[in-house]
């Protein structure tokens, strides 16, 4: 059959969707709270020093994973300012960046999570990336969904499966013999691990994000996915003032430290992270593989990384690994 | 297939169109329809202003994991997603949709939940499908404990029908809802798109259409909603024009009945606005038997004789203009 050839069109008919450079990986050396930092230099030194023998082999396997092309990775810190804000950005930094210096790091890229929160979009609106990520959240359905489910946006919680039915709560109901039933993994092999993630919380009118669901939009931020009206997010910005300010909202929500760095946006990440963010992390890939990327960033980073001979897993939370080390 | 994107080859799709009147006094301007059509922030909501104005929503996904209708009761499981989205024509008549393909050859089990978000709007059958049954027992509705459909794009409306902010819920006219339930199955090589429309009660239309293989689900979605649409408008001022009187008493009765139709219904009618030039083949033949735009017509020039008789009777009846 022929295709028809269009005589008519309207841009505002028709999606736009910016492209954006990419990385081969997005490489996190650190995740800090306001508490670590509190406890000096050295907490700081300790932490790098750690870290850098897995970022160098983290480098070395997307290097064997290249032919003929040089790795492109990039280095990230995310901070922090979003659940508690102790010190100011010229008494934190600073310390900060020498310290991953001395352990022979550098930091290319500096993030605020609160920017996953809220950030300065084009022409000085504001965008939110993590209630857009939250309207984007399809949620795998359980076995037996036909279409009627209480939407995720109204409740709030994400799960990985089929929750345990609500139990009665009077004594004198349950002599019926309500048995309790567990909840199921949709995914299980066998047994399950069931998770209930929440997303948010509000006081007073007040959403505050959690940190599990935050992680998941830095995820999305890092692989290239997330786009406002067609217009890259988070964008960096580059920095190369000698001092830094001494309110964090007066820092763009990502830096760019090193004027020579690769591309923050990667086709694949990967964060060096305490252990103790494990089930963070976990939430983030249950979060991940339940957003619904749109159809034109997925295709950029396929093309771009087939082109290259990168091989890019197709579902988006299998481009993110982690290494969680002893000493973190 | 696509690596990304609806599958361009399916070999059905279904789908359920709901049609009613905006429930506001006002038709909305482009401003507030662009508001209420954003389901998504992140995501632009498209306008079209040629050659009539026409706003779409972002594809909203929904997450299914059941059996499909079958008229055999054959039971065979599909997981996927059911893409569903709303447009507003001239900010008057809201429109939602749901709508998902199936493609030739399903999966032995179910799949990692990214397999499916990377093929929107398609439902990948576990086994094999069973092609005219499901279209037969999509068609006849819905059953519990089965794929829903419609409840897909009710939800849809209903959710751009809570915006009390844009919508007074006090609208001009009363005009009946309808569904329009559509299958489209691929035609034989080499042979022309056909179609079978079926108008039944309750509001309840169905659509069996054989498509060239090479045409994506979307071409069907669209022509569906123009179908849909024209077939609500006839409908509401067929029903306004049943039984209208010609007495000279009942003047103002019937000014009250014909004027929201000038003002809110008469400019809508715009066939083959979007229809891909494809199916305009399917779009004549409902022209040719029953004949929809000869009854608009002869609807439209009812209506226009009547209020210039009606003025005329008016302007003699004022005293001193005799």
């Amino acid at each position: 059959m022929n295709e028809s050839v269009p005589t008519f069109r309207e841009t505002s008919a028709e999606p736009r969707v910016e492209s954006l450079p990419f990385s081969h990986l997005s490489l996190e050396i650190g995740h800090l709270y306001m508490e670590d930092f509190a406890e000096g230099p050295d907490r700081l030194r300790r932490h790098f020093d750690t870290v850098r023998p897995w970022a160098d082999a983290v480098r070395n396997d997307v290097g064997a994973h290249l032919a003929d092309a040089r790795p492109r990775v990039s280095t990230c810190f995310l901070i922090d300012d979003y659940f508690s804000r102790l010190t100011t950005p010229d008494e934190l930094l600073p310390p900060l960046i020498d310290a991953a210096a001395g352990a022979g790091l550098t930091i290319d890229y500096l993030a605020r999570e609160s920017g996953c929160a809220v950030a300065p979009g084009a022409d000085r609106t504001l965008v939110r990336p993590a209630e857009s990520v939250m309207h984007r959240l399809v949620e795998s359905p359980p076995p037996g969904s036909s279409g009627f489910r209480p939407p995720v946006s109204r409740t709030g919680w994400l799960s990985n499966g089929r929750r345990t039915p609500a139990q009665r709560s009077s004594a004198a109901l349950d002599t019926a013999g309500a048995a309790w039933q567990p909840p199921r993994e949709t995914d299980a092999r066998g047994h399950s691990v069931f998770l209930d993630i929440e997303l948010w919380s509000e006081a007073e009118g007040e959403r505050t994000w959690s940190c599990a669901f935050l992680a998941s939009v830095w995820q999305l931020v890092r692989l290239g996915l997330l786009r406002d009206n067609g217009r890259a997010l988070l964008a960096p910005t580059p920095w190369d003032d000698a001092g830094f300010p001494t309110d964090w909202d007066a820092l763009p929500p990502v830096l760019r430290l090193n004027p020579r760095a690769a591309p923050f946006t990667a086709y694949v990440t990967c964060s060096v992270l305490p252990r103790r963010f494990l089930p963070v992390e976990h939430a983030v890939r249950v979060v991940l593989d339940q957003v619904h990327v749109e159809d034109e960033p997925l295709r950029q980073v396929a093309e771009r990384s087939g082109s290259e001979g990168f091989a890019v897993p197709a579902g988006v939370a299998d481009r993110a690994s982690y290494v969680f080390p002893l000493g973190l | 297939m696509s690596r990304t994107g609806r599958d361009p080859h399916p070999v059905i799709a279904c789908g359920e169109v709901r049609t009613c009147l905006l429930p506001t006094r006002d038709a909305l301007d482009e401003r507030a329809a662009v508001k209420l059509l954003r389901l998504r922030p992140d995501e632009r909501v498209r306008v079209s202003r040629h050659p009539n104005r026409y706003v779409v929503s972002p594809e909203v996904l929904t997450g299914v994991d059941c059996p499909l209708p079958t008229d055999t009761g054959a039971r065979v499981r599909a997981v996927g997603t059911v893409g569903s989205h709303a447009s507003l024509v001239e900010g008057r008549v809201i429109q939602a949709t749901a709508s998902f393909s199936l493609p030739a050859v399903g999966t032995d089990r179910r799949q990692a939940w990214s397999y499916y978000l990377v093929r929107p709007g398609s439902l990948v059958p576990v086994g094999q499908l069973p092609q005219r049954a499901l279209v037969r027992g999509f068609l006849l509705g819905h059953r519990p404990g089965r794929l829903d459909v419609g409840s897909i794009a009710e939800s849809v409306l209903a959710r751009i029908s809570r915006q009390d902010r844009i919508l007074d819920h006090d609208p001009p006219l009363t005009a009946a809802d309808t569904r329009l339930r559509w299958t489209a199955v691929r035609t034989a090589a080499g042979e022309e798109p056909s179609s079978l429309f079926t108008k039944g009660e309750d509001g309840l239309r169905t659509l069996e259409l054989s498509l060239p293989s090479g045409l994506p689900p979307t071409a069907a979605v669209g022509l569906c909603e123009e179908l849909a649409l024209h077939d609500w408008l006839l409908t509401t001022v067929a029903d306004k024009l049943d039984g209208l009187p010609t007495g000279a008493a009942d003047d103002r009765a019937v000014l009250r009945v014909l004027r929201p139709l000038v003002d809110h219904l008469l400019h809508l009618w715009m066939p083959r606005a979007r229809v891909d030039r494809v199916l305009q083949t399917v779009w004549n033949q409902l022209e040719e038997t029953p004949g929809y735009s000869r009854q608009w017509t002869a609807h439209a020039q009812r209506i226009r004789d009547q209020l210039a008789l009606r003025a005329i009777h008016l302007r003699d009846e004022v005293p001193g203009r005799r």
